[in-house]
């Protein structure tokens, strides 16, 4: 019984970790992990754009891939923008309908100057950060859906 | 016989807490899984299974027989590791109190990660599988 135990956990558990996605964080326990403040966090947010994030009201900073950026845009804007703005940080020139401010950054240095992990593939980012009303990142992670996950940044976002 | 316990070809026992047991796992997965989060449903089923596990076998050492319904053991054990996730579902955050949850959040971050919890649950598993056959062969005939 302990044998089939041992080798049902093991498969089940190599298949689960390889069906992770290309979008997903390497470090699955860094990713979407829910609690604020994570060390070495909170970090003095850089500007992204238009003043942005600035003090006085939390801000939602996306990073996105120019070919998922105007859905993820539309629907977390929708979601979340009556309790922060949204920012979004591009990887390339798309469209990103609802956000306060965009960034183009190809070279991924404001992706960098946030501390976001590089996922799986290698690539620009796919997530958010959240910044409270001092300007100061409370929140990070990578997120392959962050539209899909929104309801996580408004929970982030109502600990803050 | 009784509505948890059916017989099949008057050998196997299907039993019904076991199936149980099983399907409310698989939809605690399925759970985690449209969250594509599985990561947290092994660290915290390894955790939750390998308490349950160790308590079961202070359980059997001590009172000398196999704990009733064993399968229920490692679910609770689960359902008390993730009860936090339940309340992020429910709008909550997560915080540092939360490790009073069988280490929610701490868990997450041993070297090895789930690997690690992975050889924890098999040993546990292994000390319970160990106590409950000493009980039985101390039990036997001599």
């Amino acid at each position: 019984m302990w044998v089939a135990a041992a080798v049902g956990s093991v498969v089940l558990l190599s298949v689960a970790q390889r069906q992770e996605g290309p979008l997903a964080d390497p470090d699955q326990a860094q990713q979407r992990i829910g609690f604020v403040d994570q060390p070495p966090l909170p970090l003095p947010a850089p500007t992204v754009a238009d003043g942005l994030p600035a003090v006085g009201r939390p801000t939602v900073v996306l990073f996105l891939r120019p070919g998922d950026a105007a859905g993820q845009c539309r629907d977390v804007s929708r979601r979340v923008a009556s309790t922060a703005p949204v920012v979004a940080v591009l990887a390339g020139p798309a469209s990103c309908p609802g956000a306060a401010a965009v960034r183009v950054d190809p070279e991924g240095r404001t992706a960098a100057a946030y501390g976001m992990r590089v996922p799986v593939d290698g690539g620009p980012p796919v997530g958010y950060a959240i910044v409270d009303d001092r300007a100061r990142i409370r929140y990070r992670t990578l997120d392959p859906d962050p539209a899909g996950n929104s309801r996580e940044i408004t929970t982030i976002l109502a600990a803050l | 016989m009784t509505a948890a316990v059916v017989q099949v070809r008057g050998r196997w026992r299907l039993c019904g807490w076991c199936a149980a047991a099983v399907a409310v796992e698989v939809g605690l997965y399925g759970s985690y899984r449209g969250h594509d989060a599985r990561f947290h449903w092994f660290t915290h089923f390894f955790v939750g299974a390998a308490t349950a596990l160790a308590v079961m076998t202070m359980v059997v050492v001590r009172r000398r027989r196999p704990v009733a319904r064993p399968l229920v053991w490692p679910l609770v054990g689960h359902v008390i590791a993730m009860a936090p996730d339940l309340l992020f579902t429910a709008g909550y955050a997560h915080q540092r109190w939360m490790n009073l949850f069988l280490g929610h959040i701490a868990v997450h971050f041993v070297p090895g990660r789930n690997w690690t919890w992975l050889a924890v649950f098999l040993t546990a598993l292994a000390a319970y599988l160990t106590a409950v056959d000493r009980t039985r062969a101390s039990d036997g005939p001599s």
